[in-house]
């Protein structure tokens, strides 16, 4: 497995932070903070909203499921 | 081990270009939806709050949505009701939802291949069946999720068509 330097990982543990601390505020109903439901919402109101949805869903099941997959009899 | 500095740059640099890219890429769509939303000409849209939800949250963003959503509110004073009988709707609803799920995936899976290919090409080549597992591993996804997703939207409605005390089924008595 590779090595990065410990900031790359600081980094990206503060982003998800930063993401569910904005959640948070938004549930709990912080004026001007939507939640990602609202967000999800307001863009899938349009049809390319819909289809840059679909596509990022498409790209994280494809790496997550399949890049990189074998079945697991193959030799 | 520290590797030498004109290696550790190279990897570096190969790390940093497709995730400069990638972000830009993102933010040109997010800011074309954005342009699309806000631009001059566009119509001022209202509001349609989904099935089951009350109305938008205070701060929730701006009041935008399709130009069907008066429609959603029920019909204008004086307007004649609906004369389509409750099957012809549903079949209706099933056809509208069929359209906007196909017209869905198969937009999402071009837009996705036009960015996977744009990238190969643009940005870095990489190793490997990159562009064959793009163009398969999705349709999979695609294969194996929408008869699922089929079938499930199917066993709600129905499930919700036989539910006992709706007017219709069977269990329902009228008082």
């Amino acid at each position: 497995m590779a090595r990065h330097p410990l900031i790359g990982y600081l980094i990206w543990a503060v982003l998800f932070g930063a993401i569910f601390a904005w959640e948070g505020l938004g549930l709990a109903q912080v004026t001007g903070v939507p939640t990602l439901s609202d967000t999800f919402r307001v863009i899938m109101r349009y049809p390319f909203g819909r289809w840059a949805l679909f596509a990022l869903w498409l790209w994280l099941g494809w790496h997550f499921f399949i890049r990189g997959w074998h079945f697991l009899l193959r030799a | 081990m520290v590797p030498p500095p004109a290696l550790a740059a190279s990897a570096d640099r190969q790390a940093l270009v497709p995730m400069v890219a990638g972000y830009l890429i993102l933010m040109a769509a997010l800011a074309f939806g954005l342009w699309r939303m806000y631009r001059p000409g566009a119509k001022p849209r209202i509001s349609r709050p989904l099935a089951g939800q009350g109305a938008a949250r205070p701060g929730a963003g701006p009041a935008v949505a399709s130009p069907e959503a008066g429609q959603a509110d029920g019909p204008p004073p004086g307007a004649q009701p609906p004369a389509a009988p409750p099957a012809g709707r549903a079949r209706s609803g099933r056809a509208m939802m069929a359209r906007m799920v196909i017209s869905t995936v198969a937009g999402g899976y071009v837009l996705l291949m036009a960015t996977v290919v744009a990238y190969y090409y643009g940005v870095a080549r990489v190793a490997g069946n990159f562009l064959e597992s793009a163009v398969t591993g999705p349709l999979l996804l695609v294969g194996l999720t929408t008869p699922l997703y089929a079938a499930a939207s199917w066993l709600t409605e129905r499930r919700w068509r036989h539910r006992p005390g709706r007017p219709g089924s069977m269990g329902h008595r009228p008082e």
